[in-house]
């Protein structure tokens, strides 16, 4: 029954946050994060676990002392993927403090930009969101903070070029029917003509339930590599198919979307090869994991399910808040509490190289770049678990930077 | 050549499991009058309900049928605690009530059973059944298979005196009343049947894609079929499938790559549209219905 807390408020999960210790003015000083998201409808298939991540690593924090006392909280609300819910819950939260609002919902996060623009609040994007938010100068306080959709599919060609190169080849990329599924083609196209391979994009509809016809195209086109680009349900749909019409596990590559559950709906053993992007390291065995698993999850402070630590999506969400963490730490100590929406933005521009005791690829926000290096890594499934193929890396900056500042020119422009 | 062999074959294979889910509509309308737009959400119900016996470690054969108990007995509880009250109202009244059932199981199932995706094994190979160059979804004639089965049985079921019965129903709630028949046992028997219908269409879904909510949105589908076939037909329910599947999967076939989006919806969309404006009751349904 966890939606029924997340949907009934905020006021005891912010007193277990915070230990329900601590002074008064150390309570004064509470930084307030709103992780106000879409636990009943399109992005139920991350939100539980990415959320369950955010929740358990401030838990941590605040168990470890806090920032020199200073302590966080969590307010956590359903917003089922609408606007309008989601303008609801942030007004709510901007009036009980917060100053950082992720909402992971690329629908939610546009409704707000201008608004956060407005209230001088941080909304992070992590993963989510407009890619051209990542030009610092046009969107002040929307911080991406990991690779956006382009910088993924970079990463993913880039693995190619040093796995037998790109010139010649022929790529399909198989893509959910919607922005989000064709966002990283115009990327794709301008890497085409700048590294001769041929790229075909074949789209499905939505949620990508049925896709037969779409793979039986895919599979007379003859590939050498393919780039699945969906979300939930659709994704293991799509390496079905894939292998059903005889492409090889490992010439399947896909966006940051697959992970454990994915495997288990397809299956250990038929999955093993399939290749993915990742913009956090997996598993249990990284200190920040380890760390959690002590001193919350041990202590029965867990936000849920313990079984989902170390996961995909468990992971994104505490690397969201590790950095988000690192901000506030940054920006109390060059400003000092009470923390407010500019300080904690210019405390995300000071983010020089930090990797969480290398638990993600190391993160340098700047003014300008919002998107924090866009670098991930190639993991693959080898049967039992993701294992990386590749280092931390990102790729094709120049060409995903186009695209940013083309965005942003548009936004800038109100088209 | 193949290549449109493979598209008509595959497609009236999904065609046939679009049936499936369409059928739980037909059989309500045809017992109770009712239009039934919470199907969807039953298809998903069902799902999540034999993943749950199958997650206690119960074979696949067993948990669907401890699913389709379930799912009569749920059936029966939305007849008797919320449709009894509508008999006799406005069917636009029952439409959007079908409609609140929907969207309530939508969000109550997932949010209490968990939104990831679940796995359900059906043990059928991903191995294609390959013929010349043409592949064919296992799982799709697994399903197809099914829905052909279950299709005929409900054929057979109205031409029993129960079945009967309940056309007697459909047609005249009051009459129904007056000859002695129980409009609210007929009405609540469909609503179980149709769940266990819906038993039927969540697990082959949910073994080719998982369990979850996006399973309720094969309600869209199974609209167009049964608009196609006949909102009273069975027999409409088998050919509104295998036509909407076969244009759903070759038109797209040939077209999406060359205009950049996926025009299956816009085919099911079609369907609708055109069967409406140039024969409203369906291929096979009955010109006297009355629609809303």
């Amino acid at each position: 029954m966890n939606w029924l807390k997340k949907t009934m408020g905020s006021a005891t999960l912010a007193f277990a946050l915070a230990g329900g210790a601590g002074t008064a003015q150390a309570q004064d000083d509470t930084i307030k994060f709103a992780l106000l998201q879409d636990f009943t409808a399109v992005y139920t298939f991350v939100t539980g676990e990415y959320n369950q991540g955010q929740q358990d690593y401030l838990t941590l924090i605040n168990e470890e002392g806090g920032l020199d006392g200073t302590m966080f909280e969590a307010i956590v609300r359903d917003t089922g993927n609408q606007p309008q819910r989601g303008i609801e819950a942030y007004n709510r939260s901007r009036e009980e403090g917060a100053i950082l609002f992720d909402f992971l919902s690329t629908p939610v996060s546009r409704a707000l930009v201008d608004q956060v623009i407005q209230d001088e609040v941080v909304l992070i994007t992590a993963l989510h969101g407009r890619g051209d938010a990542s030009d610092g100068t046009t969107f002040p306080y929307v911080f991406p903070m990991m690779a956006t959709y382009w910088s993924q599919a970079t990463v993913l060609a880039q693995y190619i070029e040093d796995n037998g190169g790109l010139e010649g080849k022929k790529i399909a990329i198989v893509h959910i029917d919607s922005p989000f599924g064709r966002e990283p083609i115009p990327v794709l196209e301008e890497l085409a003509s700048e590294k001769n391979f041929e790229l075909r994009a074949f789209p499905y509809a939505s949620p990508g339930n049925e896709q037969s016809a779409t793979w039986s195209e895919v599979r007379r086109y003859r590939p050498d590599a393919v780039f699945i680009w969906g979300a939930g349900g659709g994704q293991s749909v799509s390496v079905r198919e894939a292998i059903r019409n005889g492409i090889a596990p490992d010439s399947i590559h896909s966006v940051v979307w697959l992970a454990e559950t994915d495997v288990a709906n397809v299956g250990a053993d038929v999955m093993t090869g399939v290749k993915r992007f990742e913009a956090v390291a997996t598993g249990s065995d990284s200190p920040i994991i380890q760390r959690i698993q002590e001193k919350v999850i041990d202590a029965g402070k867990g936000a849920g399910d313990s079984a989902n630590v170390g996961t995909t999506y468990y992971n994104i969400g505490v690397a969201t808040m590790a950095v988000s963490v690192e901000a506030a730490r940054l920006a109390l100590e060059a400003h000092g509490a009470p923390l407010d929406g500019p300080k904690l933005k210019a405390g995300f521009e000071m983010i020089s190289d930090f990797d969480a005791d290398g638990f993600m690829p190391p993160v340098t926000i700047t003014e300008s770049d919002h998107q924090g290096g866009g670098s991930g890594r190639v993991g693959q499934w080898d049967g039992n678990a993701w294992v990386p193929v590749g280092d931390w890396g990102a790729a094709f900056q120049e060409i995903v930077r186009k695209e940013i500042e083309a965005g942003a020119a548009d936004y800038r422009e109100g088209k | 050549m193949a290549y449109f062999l493979e598209l008509l074959l595959n497609g009236a294979l999904t065609g046939l499991m679009y049936s499936l889910v369409a059928l739980g509509f037909v059989l309500i309308y045809k017992s109770a009058g009712v239009p039934n737009l919470a199907q969807g959400a039953l298809v998903m119900t069902a799902a999540y309900v034999v993943w749950i016996f199958t997650s206690y470690g119960l074979p696949l054969w067993l948990a669907v049928l401890l699913g389709a108990v379930a799912m009569f007995a749920l059936g029966l509880l939305v007849e008797r605690f919320l449709l009894r009250r509508m008999v006799g109202q406005p069917v636009i009244m029952v439409v959007m009530l079908t409609l609140g059932i929907e969207i309530l199981l939508r969000g109550l199932v997932p949010g209490i059973l968990g939104a990831a995706p679940k796995p359900l094994n059906a043990g059928i190979g991903l191995s294609p059944v390959i013929i010349g160059d043409v592949f064919l979804n296992r799982a799709y004639i697994v399903g197809g298979v099914v829905a052909l089965l279950l299709i005929g049985a409900s054929l057979l079921f109205f031409r029993t005196r129960l079945g009967t019965k309940m056309r007697a129903v459909s047609d005249d709630h009051l009459a129904s009343w007056a000859v002695g028949l129980s409009v609210e046992r007929a009405i609540g028997l469909s609503w179980g049947i149709a769940g266990i219908a819906a038993v039927g269409a969540g697990t082959l879904w949910g073994a080719v894609q998982g369990v979850d909510w996006t399973l309720s949105a094969l309600l869209f589908p199974a609209i167009a079929v049964v608009i196609l076939g006949g909102v009273d037909s069975i027999a409409g329910v088998l050919l509104g499938g295998l036509l909407v599947g076969i244009l759903g999967s070759v038109v797209p076939g040939y077209l999406d790559s060359y205009v950049g989006g996926s025009t299956r919806d816009v085919v099911t969309s079609l369907i609708i549209l055109l069967t409406i404006m140039i024969r409203p009751y369906g291929i096979f349904g009955r010109e006297d219905i009355e629609r809303i």
